[in-house]
């Protein structure tokens, strides 16, 4: 259970990162800030043509089956580029579905998952519950990532004392779904309202599902979380090195050295802890829960600190709205609030040190 | 090197610890434990004859002419059993492959086997009262006497030293250049004249180092490691394997500030309906698990070619703020009972905790670390000091007053 990348997932990461930098530049980012679009849907079709949206499927359903240690790779330069994409939202509906032991409800969603034209959401990481009285749908969730734009929502809700899945399809009456205002412009979030509305329930181990797509959730941010503290953390070395003041590059002064020195500490622990919950997925799926807590909480308090420091490092500039410094501090706290903020991933790992 | 050739060799170590050593107990804290002199310096010498001695190092200096790759196998191999070679740790870990890098043929021909063998115990001198961070302010000073030196001066922090046979001591040889410039390494004979040896009570009230005095103590001319005034090299060399060591050691499940223990006292002594302590706890184990993956990590790059070089200053801050993360825990867990408590337990507690701080400091400061990580790891300019051009007998050194 080697931590350090293979030879594939170091050339799939050269991939991904090639286009990040040349379909994805965060200018991207700025024409979708302007425009309103929630995506790019050019660079959607590229990142499905790249195999990112099957990454996790099996091939009987159209995915590479390639494994939860590439998928994180290439969320991690997917989050170095804060690229805008629904691919978060598929994964963690695949994850679910994978887990749930419903082989008709896998052969109806993954294949539209794997190849980019579907975009289904599990109701999940924000606040919010629901109830089913027989088919009937009634709560609220709030945010929902990609909700607006998908085809299917998966909502769990309690049906008679257990929790349940419910697949719930776009347009159904009494489905609401209302867009907010998101503070990361790389994340489509939207309030999602059932009043009566129809939904199939999916029969399977909902509770199961679910409890892994929390920790899918988990490695999932965690690997975007650790490439945009990356890019923070180089953007800002960068810039520490030419900015000059009293006679010196400010990167020669302790008091941005040492500072730089300590987020980069930070961030080699949450490398390592991340390499080790992609592996866990794959290969040790009982200490998977441990180590996707474990790799979250690495990283997620570390990347919202390094963020401020790429604003506050870089001075009057890094305040500007032309400069990205912002767009990193919006993802980071973002970031660190969905699915379970830093006082429920405590408790959550707790509760699992304390289960033995 | 391939990969069926090390995993014969990890099979090899496995088999051999399984049958010669001895497993790591509840009670065993540290690596070398309590065994006496003479039992580690037996254990040493079996397992040179095993093979496992110096698996990295040439043969013809008692290797085994093996690589990292393997040396790094058989660590992993003895993180099981309390191998009683403590005393060795310092030997083997810096002065060993300084001079392997740096010394004459006759220095490495004499030395090296001994000291792999387990026939000779070696500490490391570089610390001095006034001079810690800024190592190379030292003022031990080395005066040619004909074909020889005569050292004088103090050294301190000194693991090991009261039973050392030799010492790789660090010396100003030349004060009117600039320190970094005027420095030379010796191999200094612990048993001769002129060498005195103290132990330093710390803050525990244990001794575990040594103050080292030399009054016009002779090394021949034999003795200098590399070259004369080219010392502060050969100790930049020995540096980085402490940090490396340090760093990647880990603390062992049985230390009293491990998650393991803590928790354990934590269900003792806590308070258990307090919610904050069970999230601190999550915290200690989330933190020691990264910082021992990091180490994992930096190990695995090692096996696969990539020289850690100054990342192992990440290493060794990482787990040093670690400690001081846990002694906080602790006192959380004991609340009052850190003021005043009669239990052992309680008070093997307290001693960890005191001696956290410590491990902020030993093999270079947190700020230091923090130096060469800014320096080395992310490049950035470094802090233009005059200390770099002015001689050393014109610089202002420890915290003598000016007059």
């Amino acid at each position: 259970m080697a931590l350090i990348l293979n030879k594939d997932e170091e050339q799939f990461r050269q991939s991904v990162r090639r286009f990040v930098a040349e379909r994805s530049p965060l200018q991207k980012l700025r024409e979708l800030m302007s425009s309103g679009q929630p995506f790019d849907s050019g660079a959607w079709k590229q990142m499905s043509e790249l195999g990112l949206t099957g990454l996790v499927i099996p091939a009987e359903h159209g995915g590479a089956a390639a494994g939860y240690s590439v998928l994180s790779v290439a969320l991690t330069e997917l989050g170095a580029g804060l690229v805008a994409s629904p691919l978060l939202a598929g994964t963690l509906a695949a994850g679910t579905l994978t887990r749930l032991g419903n082989p008709a409800a896998e052969g109806r969603l993954l294949p539209g998952i794997a190849d980019g034209e579907l975009i289904v959401t599990l109701a999940a990481g924000g606040t919010g519950t629901a109830r089913a009285d027989g088919g009937a749908l009634t709560g609220e969730f709030s945010p929902v990532l990609n909700a607006a734009q998908a085809g299917v929502l998966l909502i769990p809700a309690d049906a008679g004392g257990r929790t349940e899945l419910f697949e719930v399809a776009a347009g159904t009456p009494g489905l609401e779904v209302t867009p907010l205002p998101a503070l990361d412009h790389s994340r489509s979030l939207a309030r999602v309202r059932l009043n009566g509305a129809a939904g199939t329930r999916l029969d399977g181990d909902a509770a199961a599902a679910l409890g892994f797509a929390a920790d899918l959730a988990n490695l999932a941010i965690a690997s975007e979380q650790t490439g945009g503290m990356a890019a923070c953390l180089a953007m800002t070395t960068e810039y520490a090195k030419i900015r000059a003041a009293f006679g010196r590059p400010i990167g020669a002064f302790q008091g941005v050295k040492h500072r730089l020195a300590e987020l980069h500490t930070t961030w080699e622990l949450a490398n390592a802890a991340l390499r080790d919950a992609a592996r866990a997925a794959d290969e040790r799926p009982a200490d998977f829960p441990r180590a996707a807590a474990v790799a979250r909480i690495a990283v997620s308090a570390s990347y919202v600190d390094a963020a401020v420091a790429t604003v506050q490092l870089h001075g009057g500039i890094g305040f500007t709205w032309e400069h990205d410094a912002h767009l990193y501090q919006k993802n980071a706290m973002s970031q660190h609030a969905l699915f379970g903020g830093p006082g429920e991933q405590l408790d959550r790992l707790a509760a699992l040190l304390a289960a033995g | 090197m391939s990969e069926q050739s090390v995993t014969d060799f990890r099979n090899r170590a496995r088999a051999w610890l399984e049958q010669h050593a001895p497993l790591r107990g509840a009670d065993e804290g540290g690596e070398s434990g309590t065994a006496d002199i003479a039992t580690q310096k037996a254990f040493q010498a079996k397992l040179y004859d095993a093979g496992f001695a110096g698996i990295a190092w040439p043969k013809e200096y008692g290797g085994q002419g093996l690589t990292d790759a393997e040396q790094i196998a058989f660590g992993q191999e003895t993180r099981r059993f309390a191998l009683p070679v403590g005393v060795f740790f310092i030997g083997l870990g810096m002065p060993g492959p300084t001079i392997l890098e740096l010394g004459t043929e006759e220095q490495k021909k004499r030395y090296l086997p001994k000291m792999l063998r387990g026939e000779e115990i070696w500490c490391q001198l570089f610390s001095e009262p006034a001079a810690g961070s800024d190592v190379a302010s030292l003022t031990t000073s080395a005066v040619r006497d004909g074909d020889g030196w005569v050292l004088n001066g103090q050294k301190v922090w000194t693991s090991g030293a009261q039973y050392s046979d030799y010492g790789a001591v660090i010396a100003r040889t030349d004060p009117a250049v600039p320190k970094h410039n005027g420095i030379t390494m010796f191999i200094v004979d612990m048993h001769a004249p002129g060498v005195t040896v103290r132990p330093l009570r710390v803050a525990t009230g244990a001794t575990p180092f040594n103050e080292v005095f030399f009054d016009q103590v002779r090394l021949p001319a034999d003795s200098v490691i590399g070259e004369v005034n080219d010392g502060w090299r050969a100790a930049v060399v020995m540096l980085r394997n402490e940090r490396v060591n340090i760093g990647t050691m880990g603390a062992p499940r049985t230390s009293p500030l491990s998650y393991h223990s803590l928790s354990s006292l934590a269900a003792k002594h806590g308070d258990a309906a307090d919610a904050g302590l069970s999230r601190r706890l999550a915290e200690l184990y989330a933190r020691e698990r990264s910082v021992r993956l990091f180490g994992q990590l930096l190990r695995e790059e090692a096996m696969a070619g990539r020289d850690p070089g100054p990342r192992g200053s990440v290493a060794k801050l990482a787990g040093a703020e670690l400690g001081t993360f846990a002694s906080l825990v602790a006192a959380e867990i004991l609340g009052p009972a850190v003021a005043a408590s009669d239990s052992e337990e309680v008070r093997e507690v307290l001693n960890a905790a005191l001696s956290a701080p410590g491990s902020s400091v030993a093999g270079g400061t947190n700020e230091i670390q923090r130096n060469i990580i800014g320096e080395r790891v992310l490049g950035l300019p470094k802090d233009p000091g005059v200390d770099r051009s002015t001689p050393f007998n014109q610089l202002r050194v420890g915290t003598q007053r000016k007059n």
